[in-house]
């Protein structure tokens, strides 16, 4: 900071250059309130930002919960009607397992009671949809599916198929959760009236959080009610996780070089240039780039073609959680980079000079000395730069995300989808519980976002604490 | 071979001694930062290819690519202005309320807050800047644009402008603005607001004439990431700002009524990239190849952008040791 | 440093995931894939053999009996049809399938060009070039009409005058109309607001196709707002001004699937084409004028090389006509949709 105008360096009494007495009082006042103000100000300006992404949380969580109007495809009274029981009497609950089964017998096609006895028979000693030799035949074979030697159903299991496949509520409308609190009565009065009664036989009001647990563990499904999220989620853990495997080591690596290595040549200052240049690249060219390269041109690489050799794999197209990851790592990669660069070079010199002072090579000095106390900045950075990963639609819409799949991901060459797209797909669609269902997948992915930021935050602690 | 190195060095301890390990590990960090470029080939390859069938489609000039002002592929007229106005005019209104409002939510952050306000808010701004922009394109259309016809009157305000989605795209790197902006001024050396308050300085004064302008070049930064951001934007501005270019003609449409008017629909580069790539075309029309010439002007506006940057970060960077 | 429980919560939380991640993930692989190779082999299923379908006259499909992958890709209007079918397949143990909503262009690129799909959806015909590119990879694309969608023209429910168009007047309203009553001299003069689906998808497509004879100059240059999105449309429209006695306010109309009209009968009002009201009876009869064939493709070596293909289409056309309505479609007239049927018959009849 050079000296500020007006400073006459000739100047006998300093005191001249200053206001003196009351004029002194009145700028020091008028300093003092400009601060306050300012603070205020500040305060204000903070609010404002966290008020619009409050607001924003607010109108996510008002629709992930809230009153439904709910109507039974079959009442559980005409159920009980139908295995020969009285209705006033005897509550569905109270059907023996020969009942429900009896019920599912009737109600549920042949081909989804022969899948549901595989996955778990329904009798030890019988078998109700499957042929006996066609199920002894899977069981002697080398796979055999996991109804072969599981304990059968219990009565709470087929209570639950019943409620979801016979009796299967749904949703006729829903309110918001702000509505639902304050105006509780009015909507339950709203649902029982006869007008909605005549067009609605049956609705009944009931609260709903669209945010379960069950939402979380089950797959896609069409029917609002009983989608869920899990094959997103998977594919989303599995996609960042390529990402944050790829992206990390080459980041660093790559701040490494530049800021410990590099000599400021045309080449180098080549590459830094290039590096900023490409974290200002609009995500949906990197999307544009992965579909050509990662998918198209690499497509043995990426499909597992290579790895499986001969044998089948399991997808035959380069659309897979690889190619998706690298694409998103490639997206990520300027921002870790610079972000490491920044760490490092906030890492006073000294440290580097008393390492190489004491003989330590430089890939040594980088290593004891100058990465350990980077570390936390770098972290940061990547995460920040991961959550972005997690949240990006575009460029895994481009690259090929599939829209539905009920099967998890297993491994970096499966197909697969992710919970920006769930969400966007859900978010199109005109029926009632989509919106809902969109909202409450958006609080899973923050609910994500706040892990894996969590886990910075401990990681970063941490390291800072056992170099300080 | 080892006893003959040992051998050497005993011969001439100031030797320099071979490192194998070294020059390995170097080669390895160097491939890491020339992936980069790697990067930056295959993208233009791409962008390059595609766009040079549009270009040499026989509907198309580059001439009227570069100054035409209607695009209506449908018609065969090719002229990228709409789209980019659009994406200047989104681009600006986020700015002008994430620059503000970033850069004051920085300031308090690193100069007024205690370190336990700071350790709260920071993370959860970390976090929203994290939350898909999918969500903020719906935000846009069901809270700001309601907001705004409120206040401007439904018939000045179309149910798809432009005004509400570039709003909302500055609240979306609202974070990312006080995030980068906030460790600028993190860098600034503790001696030079020590010296200020030791002189009398108020709080408000060190940071608006000591500390801002010290981390000016670490804030440009910040604010040329974010400009590139809001260019780069898709989800929100497909969703909020309208899915057709707004074409326009010189002299026959009013400069403020129409043109320039934020309260009008429009769609971006990236709006019309996005529409066009999940669309029902197909994939062997102009359309397609179009949005690979689009791709390259929104890459080559985000390079030209970059680099007046680092010119300005370069000639007023202070360094600190 | 501050010690958080919330830390350690969090690390817990991960762990769990991950190890939900692992669970979760060893489960599917028993159940999905690596079926016994014993029933590899299509064909007829000891249980339910007793069936042809009695719609179709296709043979009735054990999806259980099946293996393999099936890939569908193509048009989002198509999308939530196939999802409502492929959710049955899997549910009574079909094989693994993954539907892709891209669009029907990107849908035929990756049938036709890259040959990555083993079934392409889509919301119009296939066109010529695409055919022929198709041809080139050795592909030739068999027709599978599934269903109908019937496009709903649509005003506000504050809208208190129109409760009918002719195509002509369409044709004014979505180009040079300023005002209703430019439209139809007995409307008054609200001005007018026009909402459409976004140039590049198969339902403006079709407008076009309909209302303006496949020459989209005009709505293009009318001023409409475009979306590609429905749902947003149907804010657009439902939010406008329209008020009786209030000329200066404006009145909103727009197109988009009828589905995305049955959901917002409460704020939208949907107009009668050519005196004939869009509803299931007329759309079914083939009366309402604008009602849009939906599709799906495939090829005979597709079927060939993987019978669970074949499989998947028979179990569609036999189920589609019955889940069509959940999705808000119609079903496709029987006679359309004889020449897929055909086809599969033909498969069936050689694979014996």
């Amino acid at each position: 900071m050079s000296a500020g105008p007006g400073l006459k360096l000739d100047v006998k009494d300093f005191s001249e250059l200053f206001p003196q007495g009351e004029d002194l009082q009145r700028q020091v006042g008028s300093r003092r309130r400009k601060e306050g103000w300012a603070k205020y100000l500040f305060v204000f300006v903070l609010m404002l930002a966290i008020g619009a992404l409050a607001t924003l949380l607010y109108t996510i969580i008002n629709s992930a919960f809230g009153i439904t109007a709910v109507v039974n495809q079959v009442e559980p009274d005409e159920l009980v009607a139908a295995a020969g029981y009285d209705p006033a009497i005897t509550a569905l609950e109270e059907l023996t397992y020969d009942d429900l089964v009896g019920l599912l017998q009737v109600n549920v096609s042949n081909g989804a009671g022969r899948r549901l006895e595989r996955e778990r028979r329904f009798y030890e000693d019988r078998l109700v949809w499957e042929s006996p030799e066609i199920f002894a035949e899977l069981c002697s074979s080398s796979e055999p599916p996991t109804g072969c030697d599981s304990a059968p159903r219990g009565h709470s299991d087929l209570l639950q198929m019943v409620n979801e496949r016979i009796v299967e509520p749904t949703v006729l409308d829903a309110w918001t959760l702000f509505d639902s609190v304050t105006r509780r009565e009015a909507i339950e009065l709203e649902i029982l009236s006869a007008e909605y009664q005549e067009d609605n036989p049956g609705a009944r009001p009931e609260f709903r959080a669209w945010l379960s647990w069950q939402f979380i563990t089950s797959p896609q499904n069409p029917d609002p009610e009983l989608a869920g999220v899990r094959t997103a989620i998977l594919g989303t853990l599995w996609v960042i996780a390529i990402t944050i495997v790829f992206a990390f080591p080459v980041g660093v690596a790559a701040a490494i070089y530049l800021e410990e290595y590099a000599k400021p040549n045309r080449l180098n200052r080549m590459i830094q240039t290039n590096i900023n240049n490409l974290a200002g690249v609009p995500s949906i060219i990197y999307g544009m780039l992965g579909l050509a390269i990662f998918v198209r041109a690499l497509e043995p690489l990426t499909s597992g073609a290579v790895l499986a050799g001969d044998a089948p794999h399991l997808v035959e197209n380069g659309r897979t959680v690889l190619s998706a990851g690298i694409t998103l790592g490639l997206l990520i990669l300027p921002i870790v980079i610079i972000a490491s660069q920044e760490a490092i070079r906030a890492v006073p010199n000294s440290l580097r000079a008393a390492g190489l002072a004491l003989g330590a090579t430089r890939w040594q000095t980088i290593r004891k000395h100058i990465l350990p106390v980077a570390l936390p900045g770098i972290l940061t950075g990547s995460i920040l730069a991961t959550a972005r990963a997690m949240g990006e639609t575009a460029p895994l819409v481009v690259v090929g995300a599939s829209t539905f799949i009920v099967q998890d991901p297993t491994g970096p060459f499966s197909k697969f989808t992710v919970l920006p797209i769930q969400i966007f797909q859900w978010t199109t669609r005109p029926q009632v519980g989509f919106q809902e269902i969109a909202a409450a997948a958006i609080l899973v992915l923050l609910a994500l976002l706040l892990t894996m930021n969590a886990t910075a935050v401990i990681l970063r602690n941490r390291y800072s604490r056992s170099f300080k | 071979m080892t006893g003959h190195a040992t051998h050497t060095n005993t011969q001439n301890p100031f030797r320099k001694r071979r490192r194998p390990f070294e020059a390995l590990v170097k080669a390895a960090l160097f491939a890491s930062g020339a992936l980069s470029i790697a990067t930056t080939v295959g993208l233009v390859v791409v962008l390059t290819q595609q766009a040079l069938l549009f270009f040499f489609d026989p509907q198309v000039s580059l001439g009227e690519f570069l100054t035409g002002t209607a695009w209506q592929p449908q018609l065969g007229a090719f002229g990228i202005w709409p789209l980019i106005l659009a994406t200047l005019i989104t681009s600006a209104i986020a700015m002008f309320v994430a620059l503000p409002l970033g850069l004051a939510c920085a300031i308090y952050l690193s100069e007024y807050a205690s370190a336990r306000v700071r350790g709260t808010i920071k993370p959860i701004l970390e976090v929203l800047a994290g939350i898909p922009t999918v969500v903020f394109g719906y935000f846009a259309l069901n809270f700001m644009t309601p907001l705004l016809r409120n206040v401007f009157g439904d018939a000045t305000v179309q149910i798809f402008n432009q005004a509400s989605a570039g709003i909302v795209v500055g609240i979306l790197i609202i974070p990312l603005v006080s995030s980068l902006a906030e460790d600028a001024i993190h860098a600034v050396p503790q001696s030079l607001r020590e010296a200020a308050y030791g002189m009398g300085a108020t709080r408000l004064e060190v940071s608006t004439r000591v500390v801002l302008p010290a981390a000016l070049s670490g804030i440009t930064a910040a604010f040329v990431v974010a400009i590139s951001r809001a260019i780069g934007e898709t989800m929100v501005v497909a969703i909020a700002a309208g899915a057709a270019p707004r074409n326009f003609a010189f002299g026959d449409d009013s400069m403020l009524g129409f043109i320039v008017n934020p309260f009008l629909s429009g769609e971006t580069m990236t709006g019309h990239i996005v529409r066009i790539s999940g669309g029902d075309i197909s994939y062997a029309s102009i359309d397609y190849t179009s949005i690979f010439a689009i791709g390259l002007t929104l890459f080559v506006m985000t390079l030209t952008l970059n680099s007046i940057s680092r010119r300005f970060v370069a000639r007023f960077r202070e360094t600190y040791e | 440093m501050r010690k958080r429980f919330g830390h350690v919560i969090a690390l817990l939380s991960v762990l769990a995931l991950v190890l939900a991640a692992c669970t979760a993930t060893e489960a599917t692989t028993t159940t999905g894939e690596n079926r016994p190779p014993s029933t590899n082999t299509p064909g007829p299923d000891p249980i339910t053999d007793d069936g042809i379908d009695a719609a179709t006259g296709l043979p009735v499909i054990a999806p259980i009996d099946y293996s393999g992958d099936i890939v569908a890709m193509g048009s989002s209007t198509v999308f939530p049809l196939s999802e409502v079918v492929a959710n049955e397949w899997i549910d009574e143990g079909g094989p693994n399938i993954t539907i892709d909503s891209i669009g029907s262009g990107a849908g035929f690129e990756r049938f036709c060009e890259t040959g990555e799909s083993d079934i392409s959806n889509a919301s119009r015909p296939i066109r010529e070039e695409e055919v022929s590119s198709c041809e080139s990879i050795g592909r030739i694309p068999i027709e599978f009409r599934v269903g109908t969608d019937a496009l709903a023209i649509t005003v506000s429910a504050k809208n208190y005058f129109a409760t009918d168009i002719t195509l002509a007047e369409l044709a004014v309203l979505f180009s040079t109309a300023q005002t209703w009553q430019d439209v139809r001299a007995e409307w008054p003069a609200h001005p007018v607001a026009v909402f459409s689906p976004g140039t590049d998808s198969g339902t403006f497509d079709y407008f076009v196709e309909e209302v303006f004879d496949e020459d989209d100059a005009p709505i293009l240059g009318s001023g409409a707002q475009f979306s590609e999105d429905d749902n947003v449309l149907v804010t657009g429209i439902a939010g406008d001004a329209c008020t009786e006695g209030d000329a200066s306010s404006t009145c909103a109309v727009g197109y988009f699937g009828f589905a995305y009209f049955v959901e917002n009968e409460d704020v939208l009002t949907a107009l009668s084409v050519e005196g004939v009201e869009p509803n299931a009876a007329n759309v079914d009869a083939g009366a309402y004028p604008l009602s849009r064939p939906l599709f799906m493709y495939s090829d005979a070596g597709i079927m060939a090389d993987k019978p669970q293909v074949a499989a998947f289409l028979t179990y569609y056309l036999n189920n589609v006509s019955r889940l069509i309505a959940d999705v808000g479609y119609f079903p496709a007239p029987a006679a359309d949709m004889q020449s897929g049927v055909d086809a599969l018959k033909e498969y069936w009849d050689s694979a014996g």
